[in-house]
């Protein structure tokens, strides 16, 4: 046996340990493989979206990469400094300190080379359903090739080459040595009862809630300014929620004597209190990077899902034109004339409703604004068009500014005393506001709804540049036909007929959103990848522990079955405990989310977790069976 | 000239808050070449501490230490590690045997670290494993065979290199009697036949009964020492006699196996 076959043969009997770590890794690889393999792809310099792709490729590179930097740091730290005892015996077998490091980096540098080349291997495999999953996400018509580039093999490779020595080295670097003696106590050094402080606990409490509270009322003018401070209140406040507020949980647990002499419960509780302790960074890491997973997957599929209810809220009308000025009117059923044909032509059903608009200024605020006046009969009928109903009447010295749902979060719309002035007729009205019927036009701010009188008496003497008519088109199936709506929308003369639609709005938000979907879905997965790893880690590292203690109980009359049950329970504590909490993180990100969209992200966001739910589940008793059968095995 | 020269050694645990203790009290001793030294005493008489700065493994408070001509205690950390890997063989209580290596690798172990030529290794492994009756099991994992083999394989690992010198801490601790019997034949074949100089902790006369000098350790002080004559058995009921003068617990007294 040489020196490299020993570091080999500590690394392939160790392997079970490792198994989870490099799991990880070679995701991690793999991902950042596949999305360098789009980014150096020879095809994609031919399209004009080269820079966007380009910019968010790169940016999901530098996340993985740099996430990918400290899971592995304090992995391998982990792993490192929990061979402390080996140390010590190959100490006494007279290696030096520059040997073990050698050891140790040799060891490290195996698993990174394999983790690096299963990686590419896996990434390799997947990479052609990612180019045409991609390219048809752009709606590109014919698929991008099966093509690697060799810089995206040498940029995987050599960046996490380097990464994985760099690692080695830090860690190795900061591992102390002074005697031996040392190293062999470590291994089995007494516990401290655990302790908490009550104002710190409290103090844990009061962030977390103060979070969540922030969340819970932000709103979209908001939650802009109120994102770092929620940051910066619930990261401390999870770390001291697992650091004192969970002792002090257990010893309020303890205090309650009837439920902790009952039966296992002593042996539960009392052991939880420790590994609680023990784990409380490992939790909050674990806690933290879900919390992050769910709440960036959830957001951006709960946005993608709901890109069709958005474009509703700030588009009332399927399709609708606008005319402004006599001269314009005239042409406007010829301008709309091929829309409507390729409308029947696709056999895609329509109805159409024209209405006369007119048009005043109004003064709010200081500032004049342009609106559209809208008679009341003819806002009934619009209304009826999207089978609503007007929910009022409306007088003569009445009127209803019709605004949209984003618009009151960001400023007050105008309401109150109006007074409406055109060329040649002036009248004041109290106005309110109701959800706008008519889609927004670049002529005007708003649309104005005044009785049919007063429209009559403002129409009667408008200037010809004041007419305006509009036309209403409610299109059968408009989300399925949206490629097609917008194609022919803007094949209208905008100089003559201004189009507006919900297809193109939708088509946009559903574009930016897939990409986002795209680029962040897979960093979700790596970092829930990632918590699961280090949960895997930290219990295959107990189990040595927790086996001479299983071993110490059985000899006083523990059965298999009661062991099972407070196995079971120890490794779900450790489980769900930050999952459930992630999960409650997450619901108050999704509330704040809510606060801003029209659609309800509460189906997305519960399948989307439902989801998550179930690998933590399958996982869970993978790792519970792994974990009892080697109690078993001594018992 | 002696092999191991130890001069007013003290070792002293303890915070700056002024709690000490003294677990090693200005102890001289010398071990000449060859010597098979037997190191006994009640629980935390100072014993293992003894052994454990004895061999490096822990750093002196106070005192000299010269091992082989060489003094210890002015060596730099790097020089200290080559002395040990080729003047000192260790076992082990809990064998200490690292357990992602077959008992043939961890025998070989301290050549490797040395960089032994492969072919050299397995000569050397071959004589050393049929010497300690170990040959069968060489190709197995260190947790599936016996305690008293996974005790031979660390010592075979303890003297593959021909020490001048090895430390044993309580070897047969966690041993049968019949295993006992075995490893301790063994280290005493060892002593008198490659004149391998030992020096063993033990609380368990049956295995001290095979020392050629026993040095009796109080509260960190020599409290007595005893030489052997010609016979074992009277050697062992000496040997019984001190340890009830030294009052220790009674767990740390043996029934008697022979």
């Amino acid at each position: 046996m040489t020196f490299r076959q020993f570091a080999f043969n500590n690394v392939k009997r160790n392997s079970r340990q490792y198994l989870s770590y490099f799991f990880s890794c070679m995701f991690s690889v793999a991902v950042f493989f596949i999305y360098a393999v789009i980014m150096f792809h020879p095809e994609i310099a031919n399209y004009d979206f080269q820079d966007t792709v380009q910019g968010g490729i790169t940016a999901a590179e530098v996340i993985i990469f740099s996430f990918s930097f400290l899971f592995v740091l304090y992995s391998t730290g982990a792993f490192i400094k929990s061979r402390k005892k080996e140390y010590g015996i190959l100490m006494t077998l007279g290696i030096s300190k520059s040997q073990l490091n050698r050891l140790l980096i040799l060891e490290n540098t195996i698993i990174g080379l394999v983790s690096i080349i299963t990686g590419i291997l896996v990434g390799m495999l997947f990479a052609n359903l990612f180019i045409m999953g991609f390219s048809s996400l752009l709606g590109l018509e014919d698929s991008l090739g099966f093509q690697i580039s060799w810089k995206a093999l040498a940029l995987t490779f050599v960046s996490y080459f380097i990464m994985f020595e760099l690692n080695s080295l830090i860690v190795v670097w900061t591992l102390r040595v002074n005697s031996i003696v040392h190293l062999f106590q470590g291994a089995k050094a007494p516990k401290r009862t655990p302790r908490f402080s009550w104002i710190l606990a409290t103090i844990g409490i009061g962030l977390v809630i103060a979070a969540y509270y922030l969340a819970w009322t932000s709103d979209m003018a908001s939650i802009g300014y109120r994102m770092m401070p929620i940051l910066a209140l619930i990261i401390p406040g999870t770390y001291l929620l697992f650091t004192q507020f969970s002792v002090l949980f257990i010893h309020l647990l303890k205090k309650n004597k009837h439920l902790y002499f009952n039966k296992t419960n002593l042996l539960t509780v009392s052991d939880l209190g420790y590994k609680l302790k023990d784990h409380a960074r490992l939790l909050f890491f674990v806690t933290i990077l879900s919390a992050v997973a769910f709440t960036a997957s959830g957001v951006m599929y709960g946005m993608f899902e709901s890109a069709e209810t958005e474009a509703t809220a700030n588009i009332p009308q399927d399709v609708s034109f606008i005319s402004k000025g006599i001269d314009n009117i005239e042409k406007m059923d010829e301008e709309i004339k091929p829309f409507t044909t390729a409308l029947e032509e696709e056999k895609i059903d329509y109805q159409s409703l024209a209405v006369d608009l007119t048009q005043a200024m109004v003064t709010n605020n200081d500032r004049e604004t342009r609106v559209n006046l809208l008679s009341y009969s003819d806002y009934q009928s619009l209304l009826a068009l999207n089978e609503e109903e007007a929910t009022r009447d409306l007088t003569d010295d009445k009127a209803i500014v019709l605004t949209f749902s984003y618009e009151m979060s960001f400023s007050n719309p105008i309401a109150g005393e109006l007074t409406l002035q055109s060329e040649n007729y002036q009248e004041t009205v109290q106005a309110d506001n109701a959800l706008s019927i008519v889609n927004s036009n670049f002529h005007t701010g708003y649309t104005v709804v005044v009785s049919d009188q007063l429209y009559d008496q403002f129409a009667s003497v408008a200037e010809p540049n004041e007419h305006y008519r509009y036309l209403a088109l409610t299109v059968d199936d408009w989300v399925a036909n949206a490629e097609y709506i917008r194609e022919h929308v803007e094949q209208v003369d905008s100089d003559i007929v201004g189009g507006s639609d919900k297809a193109s709005s939708y088509l946009v938000l559903r574009n930016t959103l897939s990409y986002a979907l795209f680029f962040g879905m897979f960093i979700s997965v790596l970092f829930f990848l990632a918590a699961g790893s280090i949960l895997y880690f930290k219990i295959y590292q107990d189990l040595d522990k927790d086996i001479r203690q299983y071993q110490a109980l059985y000899r006083i009359g523990l059965t298999i079955s009661e062991m099972k049950k407070i196995a079971t329970k120890q490794v779900a504590y450790l489980f769900f405990i930050p999952f459930i909490l992630a999960v409650i993180h997450a619901g108050f990100a999704f509330k704040a989310l809510q606060n801003m969209l029209e659609s309800s992200v509460l189906l997305p966001s519960v399948t989307l977790i439902s989801g998550y739910l179930l690998v933590y589940v399958i996982y869970f008793f993978f790792i519970r069976g792994l974990y009892i059968r080697k109690i078993k095995h001594v018992m | 000239m002696s092999l191991l020269e130890a001069t007013n050694i003290s070792k002293v645990y303890g915070s700056k808050r002024g709690i000490e203790h003294k677990a090693i009290d200005n102890i001289s001793l010398s071990i000449e070449k060859g010597e098979f030294v037997g190191v006994m005493g009640p629980s935390g008489s100072g014993k293992t501490t003894l052994l454990n700065v004895l061999s490096t493994i822990d750093r002196l408070s106070a005192g000299t230490l010269t091992i082989n001509g060489e003094e210890i205690t002015r060596l730099s950390k790097g020089k200290l590690a080559k002395f040990r890997r080729r003047e000192m063989g260790f076992i082990f209580q809990d064998f200490n045997l690292l357990d992602t290596l077959t008992i043939a690798e961890n025998i070989m172990l301290p050549l490797t670290l040395d960089g032994w030529k492969v072919k050299d290794m397995e000569n050397k492994l071959a004589q050393i494993a049929n010497q300690l009756g170990i040959d069968t099991i060489l190709r197995n994992r260190s947790f599936e065979v016996s305690g008293g083999q996974m005790q031979r394989a660390a010592i075979a690992r303890a003297i593959i290199h021909e020490p001048t010198i090895i430390f044993a801490d309580e070897p047969t601790g966690n041993l049968d009697s019949k295993a006992s019997r075995q490893v301790m034949d063994a280290l005493s074949q060892l002593n008198s036949q490659k004149e391998a100089t030992t020096l063993m902790v033990t609380h368990d006369p049956f295995a001290a009964s095979f020392c050629e000098r026993i040095l009796f350790i109080k509260d960190g002080k020599i409290f007595n020492e005893l030489h052997k004559g010609d016979n074992r058995q009277s050697f062992f009921q000496e040997i019984l006699n001190v340890q009830s003068m030294l009052g220790g617990d009674t767990d740390d007294l043996q029934t008697v196996r022979i």
